[in-house]
């Protein structure tokens, strides 16, 4: 079903802040690390937001679909950088990055997904520390002991090409991802799923009542939002890193910055992640500067104070303020 | 071979399995309770085992001497984070807050911003460290702003916010602790004998720590039981609106019940400690909260003695499996146990969400 072209006016700001981040991360010299992490910490949000922020769900275990995306991109070069594959070797890493992170939601979601609230949580918040402890225990892919493979990288691509890649276009394609996570988000919201998710968000029951199939719905949410999550381990740190160690990468304070910068911007918006992002990115880059290792401390009580008294988050007290003026149909 | 190595660690599982149960029973009591899944559950048991390693290092007391220490820090960090934080979103008579708006939003934007300015100069001079003292900000900032916009909002929060307060209870303890001690892992040593049984050998610490956990659960067995307090109580599980109805004060019993559940966490993380006395580290709680969630599910999630049951069940398990990994050349025994654990979480959740006591 094709909707009116300006119901999709609200990813102009999303798309122009990225271009605008972009262009900075271009044109200013020394700026580029910065750029590159904020932009991995909006695409993180974005991602993330495409589940919590529409299903009101939180997903404790997220981080790992980022770590399995992570081994998808490192398997790939690892096993095939001699079959002489060239760019196609950076193609097979996403697709297996996506399968992966496809298979271990389908996975995941076929039990968390039955349940509810806490439920949900519970059965969630281990799945990075399970998947973790089968690729150790089982000695999966090295198993603890992690893959390196810049060498394999340098082979396969020549040093030049290798660098280039693990330098630059890493966190392009994490603009990629995020851009991709955006605009995927503002399709969902304008279709069928987003009215569906809103719906159960809102009062399951009722939505069930009502003929909703909240399954479907939420499991949709839930891959995509799985496979963006994938690819984004893929680039953001199999790529840029050339290494993956188990305990790095099914780490669970990602899952803990994702929940923050959802939050900070406003869960279920569309602008939301993109804001939380660039003031999570920002502050935490302040704060390494001064003080290294304190983040947490600092952001665990601000999540707290958001939590309870500004529920709706920087984009959500920003929206009900420009409620009947032109901008409204800019930003959602 | 197998077998008696396997008749040995159920000995030991036996006996861990009583002290999980007792980890366990907090995180029941504040579910059934209040209906908030503790999701910084570990990181109170890390607290627990951090006061039996300073009471024991600084003061050369034994951790036996720590449990009504632990209780009663565990009790008063459970009242102050009730009140501070989750308070006003379970509350039933209404949270006591007023949503504050863009206008609440651009003060506490503005003074957090002023704040990371400000403080730089501010703990130069008062030699405090700068994050500690812009914690310390934001705190009262954070209280503030809830004096500030006391007023009145009935309705009840999402689910979804209690479990990421809780969560992030338990990382703002992390990073306290870290701060403090360093994330360093640290070890006693507390030696009173071991009991040989034949087929394995069992410390007296662990028997020590064992009984304490069936004491502390007996003791709560009785005071649920045979107390007016603990009837009430139970009534507020059965029930808040009937227990409201029927005069029972239930503001108060939820705060009381969150303090004791986070009471009875950091007394186990003591309990533990005579267990496995070595690796006390500020990250330690997250493999227990896990745990403690598979225990939980095992018992029925709102029940402590169910907890309990679970424990024992779990402890079994556990001890089991490992015995059955370490046999199967080419696997890690110890991180396959914990892989099995959270397979062991799903499939429960999938087969019996009521637990194995209660029927559906």
């Amino acid at each position: 079903m094709m909707r009116p072209v300006k119901t999709y006016y609200p990813i102009l700001p999303v798309i122009i802040s990225y271009g605008v981040l972009f262009g900075i991360g271009i044109m200013v010299p020394g700026k580029w690390q910065l750029v590159s992490q904020l932009a991995f910490y909006c695409a993180l949000g974005q991602a993330f937001n495409l589940f919590m922020g529409m299903t009101g769900y939180v997903d404790f275990g997220y981080v790992a679909f980022m770590g399995v995306g992570t081994y998808g991109m490192a398997v790939s070069i690892y096993y095939l950088y001699d079959k002489g594959l060239g760019l196609g070797l950076i193609v097979i890493g996403l697709i297996l990055a996506a399968v992966f992170s496809t298979l271990l939601s389908l996975a995941v979601g076929a039990v968390a997904l039955r349940l509810r609230g806490a439920y949900f949580a519970i059965a969630t918040i281990g799945v990075n520390e399970g998947f973790r402890f089968l690729i150790e225990g089982a000695r999966i892919w090295n198993g603890a002991d992690g893959m390196i493979f810049y060498r394999h990288l340098k082979t396969a691509f020549g040093k030049q090409t290798a660098m280039a890649l693990s330098t630059m276009w890493a966190d392009v394609m994490v603009f990629g991802v995020a851009v991709l996570a955006a605009v995927l988000t503002l399709i969902y919201m304008r279709n069928k799923v987003g009215y569906a998710l809103t719906a159960l968000r809102e009062d399951e029951d009722a939505a069930k009542v009502m003929g909703i199939n909240v399954t479907k719905y939420k499991l949709t949410a839930f891959i995509t939002s799985a496979i963006l999550a994938g690819l984004l381990g893929a680039s953001a740190w199999a790529l840029k890193l050339t290494y993956v160690y188990p305990e790095d990468v099914f780490e669970i304070h990602y899952t803990v910055e994702a929940i923050i910068i959802v939050l900070l911007g406003g869960a279920g918006t569309l602008l939301g992640p993109l804001v939380g992002g660039l003031i999570y990115g920002v502050s935490k880059y302040y704060l390494s500067i001064v003080l290294p290792g304190f983040q947490l401390l600092i952001f665990a009580p601000i999540i707290i104070a958001i939590i309870v008294l500004f529920p709706e988050g920087t984009v959500g007290i920003f929206k009900k303020r420009i409620f009947g003026t032109p901008l409204e149909k800019y930003i959602i | 071979m197998i077998l008696e190595q396997l008749s040995g660690n159920l000995v030991h599982g036996l006996v861990l399995g009583a002290v999980y149960g007792m980890a366990t029973m907090g995180l029941s009591l504040i579910f059934g309770v209040l209906q908030v899944v503790n999701v910084g559950h570990g990181a109170f048991i890390m607290v627990g085992a951090y006061t039996s390693l300073m009471m024991f290092k600084a003061m050369g007391l034994p951790p036996v001497v720590a449990i009504p220490v632990a209780m009663f820090i565990g009790m008063a960090l459970g009242m102050l984070f009730y009140y501070g934080a989750v308070k006003p979103l379970v509350s039933p008579s209404g949270s006591g807050i007023r949503k504050p708006g863009m206008k609440g939003f651009g003060i506490a934007a503005g003074s957090f911003v002023a704040l990371m300015v400000i403080m730089r100069p501010v703990s130069l001079v008062f030699h405090l460290h700068f994050a500690i003292s812009l914690f310390v900000g934001i705190i009262f900032l954070y209280g503030f702003l809830l004096y500030i916009y006391g007023g009145r909002r009935q309705e009840k929060a999402p689910e979804l916010t209690t479990l990421l307060v809780t969560f992030s209870l338990g990382v703002i303890l992390e990073e306290v602790v870290k701060q403090i001690f360093t994330s360093e892992a640290r070890g006693f040593n507390w030696d009173i004998g071991k009991l040989d049984l034949g087929i394995t050998v069992l410390p007296y610490t662990k028997i020590v720590a064992s009984l304490g956990s069936l004491g502390i659960a007996v003791l709560l067995y009785l005071w649920f039981r045979k107390t007016r307090a603990g009837m009430a109580m139970r009534s507020v599980v059965e029930d808040d609106v009937g227990a409201r109805v029927c005069g029972v004060n239930v503001d108060w019993q939820f705060a009381l019940s969150f303090s004791l559940g986070i009471g009875l966490t950091v007394t186990s993380g003591v309990l533990l400690t005579m267990f496995i006395p070595v690796g006390i580290n500020p990250y330690m709680g997250g493999p227990y909260t896990l745990k403690a969630f598979v225990i939980a599910v095992l018992g029925g999630l709102a029940s402590p003695y169910g907890a309990f049951f679970g424990g024992v069940v779990f402890g079994l398990v556990e001890n089991g499996s490992y015995t059955l990994f370490a046999n199967i050349p080419g696997l890690e025994p110890f991180a396959m146990t914990r892989f099995f654990s959270f397979v062991m979480l799903l499939v429960i959740l999938l087969v019996r969400p009521t637990g194995l006591l209660r029927a559906k």
